[in-house]
């Protein structure tokens, strides 16, 4: 076990007990975790879905977890095979949050070869269970605990599911707790489709771009913006502050603003560029938004 | 009395010499001449300047029956460079002058009072003469500088063919022309100091030069795309003697080279007007003629108002881009000239040239603006590297910009670069193949991982994958770095084609 995370637990009457969580019908009196509580209080959406995913479920649960975590919301899943993993996976790749909530004790790894995933997990995000340490998983700590990974959330999005997906069972929970379901459409003649359509079909929100979610959160891309700007190096947070002084500026204005010869500008508008901070056109450098 | 000559001379087929063996023969009957061995027009029409020439230089028109034929039969011949060896070899069968050496070869045109006019391709021709294994030769004074250039010949330059029958006689030698010692002029022209601001561009244009990668300009009118293109020369590399060589046999086939500068010491750039055809282009003609595409072998070849050119032209563009080299075929021949340049284009982004401008001028419609980035098809702007765009400058913006670094210092820094890679790999790093890419632009994890972002957000094919891998070689070579590190490949992504032209 990595020693630098140890196992710790907050109970409701904590401050540090998530506030979302405390909201719904039957929470947890005790959780225990490893990582940075604080996480539990930021804004966090839930993606989860099938196991046995398609390659399109894992690329859409990657891709929607990278977009989430961009725009500097948590994503809540539950580590599993699959979608799950994506979803963590998507959210570390853009330096985003995420939270894992177990359906067995926070110091047994399941599934076993998600062992490096889940220190990537540590790192940066929260492991979090409501069984005691040492509780192995069974076929009825998994519901359970898809009703913590909703009630973290303010919103669930279910990737892919097949018509029994445990998956299913979370967005049922998410529906009783008041928060808004979304689902990720896809082909008819897919099994693994099936589950997310029929949630559709009975009322949950198609995502038919990967901002959906972010947009019906009223998530101004600005903000995040500036978030991101936050993480820069010298080098780009001198462009960056110049670009948005001046609202555009040219390659020779940047220069003689920061010092910089041309070559090192160009290669730091690309990163600020893939960073969603500037964007260029005809030559000139904007801020993005 | 009757005789038979033999005289040597050359003929040129495309941008190449062959021999070419003259045979006169005089015997009794009728009076006549008779030129065979598949001569064209201007080769029977020798027979005139021939017959004038020997008559107005006081010697003797053998009043019998002449044949003159030249071999190979079955090459054709052509252009007034058999007048001089047909005449020896009539003054030698009549016996007016000795034998003439089988080493000796013969090449020029006649006026009718016996002075000697300057041919074209003499380089090719003299090169393959001395391949042939000639000795010497005769050539008209104003063509012998270029002959010269050709090693282990003895160049003798003559004003007058009186001037070679006195050296043939033996009462007058003609002075060998000196070995050609060519001078290795700086780069003259414009330079790059003169550019104020546009400091994007001019690093763009750098990165460009400095791995042989094409590079295409997009901007406002008046935004100084095609002032900055035709300061490219002044920072091109200097040319190796086989590359002098090479580009000279072009030049002098199309009959380009003159007696002021026999020798190409500098790089061509050659910038055809978009009206061009594409047989202008490519080449073509009765005989095979170099075209524009050809001409600019080992320089640049610049199109300005790319979008203007003729849709076949620029589809003859995608041949010489792949394999350095382009082939026409018609009915009668078919020719490879090489054709390896850099190529430069330019374009306005509209069809009025201002849109994007912040005066707000342009009067297109977002349809006629997408139509004409359109106009440029996928398959030529996946051999494009560098896509760069000029801002449109306002007076503002004119008056901060400072003078630029003067080219002299640009040229140092791409030279070292492109010797780098010359000793890497013995091509220049925007010819790499896909194995060589492999081997010299591995990523290490950092920059592994800024090409996976890349790729996913700004959506890159497979192909502008490795053009921007060969790009960021060049970077690392400019800056002398043996490995690529990140801030050199996050430059290269930056001249990724975007926008408009991104397909």
């Amino acid at each position: 076990m990595n020693e630098k995370y140890p196992i710790r637990s907050v109970s409701r009457n904590d401050p540090d007990y998530p506030r979302l969580l405390r909201l719904i019908q039957n929470p947890p009196k005790k959780l225990y975790y490893r990582g940075d509580i604080s996480l539990a209080a930021m804004a966090s959406v839930a993606v989860v879905g099938a196991r046995k995913a398609t390659d399109y479920g894992k690329w859409a649960a990657f891709k929607l977890a990278n977009t989430l975590a961009e725009y500097g919301l948590a994503v809540v899943s539950g580590m599993a095979a699959g979608i799950d993993s994506e979803a963590h996976r998507g959210a570390l790749a853009a330096g985003g949050k995420t939270v894992a909530v177990f359906g067995c004790g926070i110091d047994i790894c399941y599934p076993t070869r998600n062992y490096r995933l889940m220190n990537e997990i540590l790192e940066n995000g929260l492991v979090i269970s409501e069984f005691e340490p040492g509780t192995e998983p069974r076929d009825f700590t998994f519901p359970m605990r898809n009703r913590i990974i909703s009630g973290l959330s303010v919103a669930t999005a279910v990737v892919e599911a097949g018509l029994h997906s445990g998956s299913l069972i979370t967005a049922e929970r998410a529906a009783e707790q008041g928060r808004s379901v979304y689902a990720v459409p896809g082909n008819i003649n897919r099994a693994m489709s099936f589950g997310c359509n029929k949630l559709i079909r009975d009322g949950a929100m198609p995502i038919v771009v990967f901002d959906d979610i972010v947009k019906d959160l009223k998530l101004v891309r600005g903000d995040t913006v500036e978030r991101r700007a936050e993480t820069l190096g010298a080098g780009e947070r001198a462009v960056y502050a110049a670009v948005r002084r001046m609202g555009e500026m040219t390659v020779d204005e940047l220069c003689a603003e920061t010092g910089l010869p041309p070559q090192d500008i160009n290669g730091i508008v690309t990163v600020l560029e893939m960073k969603g901070i500037v964007e260029t056109a005809q030559g000139r450098v904007f801020v993005s938004g | 009395m009757a005789g038979t000559h033999i005289i040597k001379s050359a003929g040129l087929s495309g941008i190449s010499g062959f021999d070419v063996v003259v045979e006169v023969s005089i015997t009794n009957g009728l009076p006549g001449f008779v030129i065979v061995g598949l001569p064209d027009n201007s080769v029977k029409e020798s027979r005139e300047r021939v017959r004038a020439a020997i008559k107005n230089i006081g010697l003797e028109f053998p009043m019998r029956r002449i044949l003159v034929n030249l071999a190979p039969a079955d090459t054709k011949k052509e252009g007034p460079i058999y007048d001089l060896p047909i005449a020896i070899g009539l003054l030698a069968a009549s016996e007016q002058i000795g034998p003439v050496s089988e080493k000796s070869v013969f090449v020029g045109e006649l006026s009718l009072d016996g002075f000697l006019r300057p041919v074209t391709g003499v380089l090719p021709m003299s090169l393959s003469a001395c391949a042939g294994g000639a000795d010497s030769l005769f050539i008209p004074e104003d063509s012998a500088l270029e002959a010269s250039i050709a090693e282990g010949l003895n160049v003798y330059p003559a004003r007058h063919i009186c001037d070679i029958i006195a050296h043939l006689r033996g009462e007058k030698p003609i002075e060998p022309a000196p070995p050609y010692k060519f001078d290795a002029r700086e780069n003259a022209g414009a330079d790059f100091s003169e550019v104020r601001g546009q400091s994007a561009v001019k690093r763009a244009i750098e990165v460009a030069v400095g791995g042989a990668h094409n590079i295409l300009l997009t901007g406002v009118a008046g935004g100084g795309k095609s002032m900055m293109a035709r300061r490219i020369p002044s920072i091109l590399p200097p040319m190796s003697m086989r590359e002098m060589i090479e580009s000279t046999a072009i030049h002098s086939a199309a009959g380009l080279t003159s007696k002021s500068a026999p020798l190409l010491t500098q790089r061509p750039f050659r910038a055809p007007h978009h009206t061009v055809s594409a047989s202008g282009a490519a080449g073509g003609g009765r005989s095979p003629k170099p075209g524009e595409i050809s001409l600019a072998h080992n320089g640049v070849l610049f199109l300005d108002e790319f979008p203007e050119f003729h849709r076949d032209v620029l589809e003859t563009l995608r041949q010489p881009l792949e394999d350095g080299a382009i082939t026409i075929t018609r009915a009668a021949w078919t020719c490879t000239f090489p054709s390896r340049f850099m190529l430069v284009c330019a374009m306005n982004p509209c069809k009025c040239g201002w849109y994007g401008h912040p005066s707000g001028k342009c009067r297109c419609s977002e349809e006629s603006v997408q139509s004409y980035a359109r106009r440029i098809s996928g398959p030529i702007l996946d051999r494009i590297d560098i896509f760069a765009e000029t801002p449109s400058l306002l007076y503002g913006d004119l008056a901060v910009a400072s003078n630029g670094e003067p080219s002299a210092e640009i040229r140092r820094r791409v030279t070292a670069a492109q010797a780098l890679q010359l000793d890497r790999q013995g091509t220049q790093n925007a010819h790499m193949t896909g194995a060589q890419i492999a081997e010299h632009c591995a990523l290490d994890a950092e920059c592994s991982k800024l090409m996976r972002v890349a790729y996913e957000k700004f959506s890159l094919s497979a192909r502008a994958y490795n053009r921007i891998l060969k790009v960021a070689r060049t970077i690392a070579d400019l800056a002398e770095n043996p490995r690529i590190a990140a801030p050199h490949l996050a430059e290269a992504i930056r001249y990724r084609s975007s926008g408009l032209l991104d397909t």
